[in-house]
């Protein structure tokens, strides 16, 4: 790579952004703007017996109100799952559901017109534990009218491969553990935020703080019986996600109903109480977990019993239910393999995808009991990771292809670095290293929804004034995709960065993308782009070589000039485009990606399933105060295996977030309910990480050059956070040991489990 | 009808109060009034900032003894050298209040004077809406206990424990004059009525009238920074050798242990602070684990001054 | 509704405001300088923070009423003119932020802490910046890019 890829890049909005420039969702402000407030359910379970609301329509400045009856057809980002409405019709699922919206012509009116709203509940049966809601229940207790049984599971996942089960009962070294996980949320800072515009032309455009444009505009489509072809979805600048903004959500559907109804724009932002309400985080989980292995240390077997808390709706907990299983065939192969997932609906805040996608927990649980057995068989708990990996260009039992593998490479770096060999098992009482490995997937080689197009599409367009202007619906959630899309084409044209510049995310002018989800942008939309750059300098090169009469495949694009070696030809980057341009004017090369048929062909073989893996090693030090149990983590050491850094700081941004996201899970984050009502709906109370309570990190990018990633690169988005966790649990082990099979690992929990020990 | 209202004396502040009949509350840094009003926990509709009013913001000490306006900001008391020198335990719990920027509006007075805090209370007027309102509020049930009488929600002042400490005195004026009090005094124990200073008095003056000659100070929270107390406790020792160890944050008033140190026995302190300490669960730390902190805590004091 | 006469970012106007409205809400919606974040409206995230005569304090816990007579600046106010502030040259460079949603507030945080404390130690400025909530970076990169800006700022 001769030009900007693998080099230290700012991102290309990096200024607009340190300005105060940018604009986000809630910053957008249009002519004759109405604005929403919600009237939220304060049950949990309980038919609607009546929704007055009169009072509330006759309040200065209420401009229009709607309720659930409204906008009554299902919508939700799997086609399986689609038990959402934008509003509770007959009855709420959770406390805080949405039953009204008021827009007004400023908040305040819409607010005062909300608690004119009278609304009169009648409760009904609440379940608020996954216990609950595997027990039988009467069809009118029923959360979800469709799940089986008479039951209030949503989905039960399982896949068996040759009979772990029976390995298990035999094994002389096993080891077994019951977690518990509790739940935690996104934290992003930009609340949830959407404005919606009915145009003169009878089309809606609606600008929203989403991961996931193409997904809104086909939920939208259903549940507006709009054509798709009326409907324009602009991601603005974003605020954050991590999976906390890939759904299509109740208040986009209510302001694109509300704006075609009134013809205004219409706006709703939403108070960061409402962004924990409407949550959509990491399943609370319960695994029950076994691992066994032989005399040499050598994996058996491995069986899980995986509980998952869903909340009210399904979101994507269909993925997840799977991804808690299936995540685990790697990076360690195991033949014999079986898991369990089911996954409940309970009325509380829904669940959905969160940084990890459902691998993060049953990860700290196999990684936990690989230490056990690390332990009990008195081997170094690295060397025994090390017996395992999987090799480069491998399969795993449930039929994954694994192409490129730097897991040996990653545990070297962290292994030295925190110069583990001397100091494992060898520091006082109450300090300790602990290790884990993860791995995860370059975005799913299948598409949620199966249709015949590419996963995604690049356009890349070349005018006279020679700007090359790269057309992508994908989403820069703070990844930094936009920046990759310069760098790929600059690369692949050989010209300064400035010369390339991007129109994303807007589902009327930009190809679609499937969204910024599962880790698949720098993977598959870099593919695309690095195809339509290519392209593009394909066709330059063809018409340079016609009217120079030379090869075209002696010719170089390099540092802004197009050139042969010997010189015969030697140009700028102008005359190249004005030659490419003779005679046919600007034109657009398309660059797309599909993923390669992959898997197996039994039920459940696509999930998972991807065109290339990423990998990782994560060493923690923690100090323990015994007395206490308060836990410091002080480094974390971390080694990420993504294929080619095709920005290096982006990806150490990855990495050193991917470290802060998950030591806010290990140490300090939950989310705590009673009755269904979360306790700690705020930001003083959910306790993420501050600057103070962050260690120092130390991060290494292993580059394994995947054969099929743009320029080599994999995932670095999601990967990097599945190790940390369990090795701070490993950690405390070696610190005091005690091993914590709950988290988070709260200074109760350990000083309980060091006097319990003693 | 205007209800911002700057005073530049305490006359005026005063004669403001009386005429709003209730009807008003002082701001001094407002950091912690400004999210009650937030969510409706504060109704009263009149502010009354006292940031003008001149003469409440110095800090002078005189034979080591300490005068420090009520309207001195956290971050002038952390700054300040002499502070430091002579009553750092004062400094460390200054320290530990919220975060830097706050620090730098956040008062004195205003920390002195923060409102007891409860899980079920400290809450937006939607979620209140959600669980029922509590008997603090509009509801007639402690939603911790189930009681119908007793409020628990617990006192947070960082400072009050560190001033408690150091034996220091308020100077409180209302229409009927100047008065200074112990600040052990005002504090009641009752979430809900929690001091007993009418809604007119301005406090104006802090004093504290010794330099310790040992001292301790620590503060039992999740994170490093903003969090709330779920255990402080300040303690030190006078030239005469009386220990002062005050508990916050696990009781509705703080807890003051004031006895010789010579016949303080760790098992006696430990009992004392445990038998006044009235601590339920209406914190996001397990109350056991609270309590239990409280033995450990005090029993490393108690290493401490031995050391 | 109140008539009050601000000064924003060396501008004054006069503005009609609610009596109980905070200067983050007239900042973003009456003048429409929308840099700075609304991202938790009370008090524990730093994603407001402005400065007034100097002082960083919180827009999201400041009436409206006590910023008259006080010189309010902004992050707009910050960078008006051609150069970055060394914060934000830094913060680009360093790639000390990715959404960017908390940046203002940290830029607004960490300009007056370099002002009054130029040779503040890593651990000083991790400690500065302990009210601002970041859910990107994992701060390493924002306490880079603030002890660089600071270098620069002593040469």
């Amino acid at each position: 790579m001769t030009g900007a890829i693998g080099k230290p890049t700012p991102y290309i909005d990096a200024v607009q952004k340190v300005t105060g420039q940018a604009m986000y969702a809630d910053d957008y402000k249009f002519p004759n703007m109405v604005y929403v407030s919600c009237l939220r359910s304060t049950e949990s379970h309980a038919k609607i017996k009546s929704l007055e609301l009169k009072k509330a329509e006759a309040s200065p400045g209420v401009v229009a109100i709607v309720t659930g009856k409204d906008i009554p057809v299902p919508f939700g980002v799997l086609s399986i799952s689609r038990d959402e409405t934008a509003m509770a019709i007959e009855k709420v699922r959770y406390q805080g559901e949405i039953v009204a919206a008021v827009a007004a012509e400023t908040i305040e009116a819409a607010e005062a017109g909300v608690k004119l709203i009278n609304v009169e509940y009648e409760p009904l049966t609440e379940f608020f534990t996954p216990q609950d809601s595997l027990k039988t229940c009467t069809p009118d207790e029923q959360i979800h009218a469709h799940t089986k049984d008479h039951k209030n599971i949503h989905k039960t996942a399982e896949l068996r491969f040759n009979e772990p089960e029976k390995e298990l009962e035999t094994a002389k070294h096993k080891q077994t553990g019951n977690f518990i996980f509790a739940g935690v949320t996104h934290g992003f800072t930009e609340p949830h935020s959407a404005v919606a515009m009915w145009n003169g032309d009878e089309t809606l455009t609606i600008i929203s703080a989403t991961q996931v444009p193409h997904y809104l505009q086909k939920n939208l489509s259903k549940v507006l019986g709009l054509p798709l072809h009326k409907i324009q979805v602009k991601k603005p600048v974003l605020g954050g996600g991590f999976g906390g903004k890939s759904d299509p959500f109740p208040h986009e559907m209510i302001v694109s109903f509300l704006s075609k109804k009134i013809k205004r724009p219409v706006k709703c932002t939403f108070s960061r109480e409402e962004v924990f309400i409407t949550h959509h985080g990491r399943h609370p989980t319960e695994i029950n977990m076994s691992l066994s292995c032989d005399d040499g240390g050598k994996i058996t077997a491995l069986d899980a019993d995986i509980i998952i808390d869903g909340g009210a709706y399904g979101s994507f907990g269909v993925v997840t239910s799977y991804y808690n299983g299936v995540l685990l065939q790697g990076p360690y192969l195991i033949d014999k393999f079986g898991f369990r997932t089911r996954r409940t609906y309970t009325n509380k805040h829904q669940c959905g995808a969160m940084r990890g996608h459902g691998a993060v927990n049953p990860r700290y649980a196999v990684e936990t009991l690989l230490d056990m057995m690390a332990h009990d068989m008195e081997m170094d708990p690295c060397d025994l990771r090390e017996k395992n990996f999987l090799s480069d260009h491998s399969s795993t039992v449930g039929e994954f292809r694994i192409t490129s593998n730097g897991i040996r490479d990653c545990i070297a770096a962290v292994r030295k670095k925190s110069d583990w060999d001397n100091r494992y098992g060898n520091l006082p009482y109450g300090h300790g290293l602990g290790v884990a490995c993860g791995f995860f997937i370059s975005g799913s080689a299948l598409p949620i929804l199966w249709n015949r197009y590419p996963q995604t599409v690049v356009h890349a367009k070349l005018d006279f004034d020679g700007r090359i202007v790269m057309f992508s619906g994908a989403s820069d959630i703070g990844q930094g995709s936009d920046t990759m899309l310069v760098q790929i084409a600059a690369e692949e044209l050989g010209i300064p960065m400035d010369f390339v510049q991007v129109e994303v995310s807007d589902t009327k002018t930009t190809p679609v993308d499937l969204g910024s989800y599962s880790s698949r942008v720098t993977f598959m939309v870099g593919n695309a782009a690095k195809s339509a750059a290519s392209n593009i300098r394909r066709e330059m090169a063809k018409a340079i070589s016609k009217e120079k009469d030379t090869p075209a495949e002696n010719i170089t694009f390099k540092n802004g000039r197009i050139f042969t070696n010997d010189k015969s030809l030697d140009i700028s980057w102008e005359e190249g485009v004005e030659m490419a341009m003779a005679g046919r004017g600007a034109f657009v090369e398309s660059g797309f990606y599909i993923s390669p048929k992959l898997g197996g062909n039994f039920k459940g073989a696509g999930a998972g399933l991807s065109p290339s893996y990423s990998f990782g090693a994560f060493i923690s030090e923690v100090e323990v105060n015994p007395k206490t149990g308060e836990t410091n983590v002080i480094k974390v050491w971390g080694a990420h295996d993504c294929g080619k850094a095709l920005n290096p700081l982006a990806v150490e941004g990855q990495i050193e977030g991917s470290i802060h996201m998950g030591l806010g899970q290990t140490m300090s984050e939950e989310m705590r309910y009673k009755n269904g009502q979360q306790l700690n709906a705020n930001f003083f109370d959910y306790r993420i990480p501050s600057s103070l309570d962050t260690p120092d990190m130390d991060v290494t990018i292993i580059e394994s050059n995947d054969p099929e990633g743009p320029y080599g690169a994999k995932e670095a988005g999601e990967g990097p956070i599945h190790p940390v966790l369990p090795s701070i649990g490993n950690a405390v082990f070696d610190a005091v040991g005690v091993r914590m099979m709950e988290l988070p690992i709260t200074p109760d929990k350990v000083l309980k489990k060091i006097k319990e020990n003693a | 009808m205007e209800y911002y209202h700057s005073p530049d004396s305490i006359k005026d502040a005063l004669s403001m109060a009386r005429e709003f009949d209730g009807n008003f509350i002082y701001f001094a840094g407002g950091t912690d009034v400004q999210i009650y009003r937030k969510q409706k926990l504060e109704k009263n509709e009149h502010i009354i900032d006292l940031k003008s009013i001149h003469d409440l913001n110095s800090i002078s000490i005189k034979d080591e003894v300490l005068s420090l306006g009520a309207m001195t900001p956290l971050d002038d008391i952390i700054k300040s050298k002499e502070i430091l020198k002579f009553f750092p335990v004062l400094v460390e719990a200054a320290k530990s209040v919220a975060t830097p920027v706050i620090r730098k509006t956040a008062t004195i007075g205003g920390n002195l004077l923060v409102r007891n805090r409860c899980t079920f209370y400290n809450q937006s007027q939607e979620w209140r809406n959600g669980v029922g309102s509590c008997l603090r509020d509009v509801g007639d049930i402690c939603q911790v206990t189930g009681g119908k009488n007793d409020c628990f929600s617990r006192n947070v002042s960082d400072t009050a424990a560190a001033l408690i400490a150091l034996n220091a005195e308020i100077t409180l004026i209302n229409s009927n004059g100047m008065t200074q009090k112990p600040i052990k005094g005002i504090y009641l124990p009752c979430g809900i009525k929690f001091h007993d200073l009418d809604n007119e008095i301005i406090l104006t003056q802090i004093r504290v009238p010794f330099s310790p000659k040992k001292w301790w100070y620590k503060k039992l929270r999740m994170r490093k920074t903003l969090d709330f107390t779920s255990l402080t406790i300040a303690a030190t020792i006078d030239n005469q050798d009386i220990a002062r160890i005050c508990l916050n944050g696990v009781s509705m008033t703080p807890i003051l242990i004031e006895e010789p140190i010579e016949t303080l026995t760790l098992e006696s302190l430990i009992k004392q602070a445990r038998k006044n300490c009235k601590t339920v669960d209406n914190d996001l730390m397990p109350l056991k684990y609270r309590r239990e902190m409280i033995n450990v805590y005090l029993e490393e004091f108690w290493n401490s001054i031995y050391i | 509704m109140e008539k009050v006469t601000l000064t924003v970012n060396g501008f004054t106007q006069s503005v009609l405001v609610e009596s109980h409205e905070t200067i983050l809400d007239t900042l973003r919606n009456r003048l429409n300088l929308t840099g700075t974040k609304k991202c938790c409206d009370e008090g524990t995230c730093g994603s407001c923070t402005i400065l007034m005569d100097g002082k960083p304090v919180l827009g999201c816990l400041t009436p409206t009423l006590r910023c008259v007579g006080k010189e309010i600046l902004t992050i707009e106010g910050i960078s008006s003119g051609e150069s970055l502030h060394l914060v934000q040259k830094h913060l680009v460079k360093s790639l000390g932020l990715q959404c960017g949603f908390c940046t203002p507030g940290v830029v607004m945080t960490a300009i007056p802490f370099l002002e009054e404390n130029p040779h503040a130690s890593r651990n000083e400025i991790k400690e500065s910046l302990s009210g601002n909530l970041c859910r990107c970076t994992g701060y390493k990169k924002i306490i880079d890019a603030v002890e660089n800006a600071a270098e620069e700022m002593r040469s």
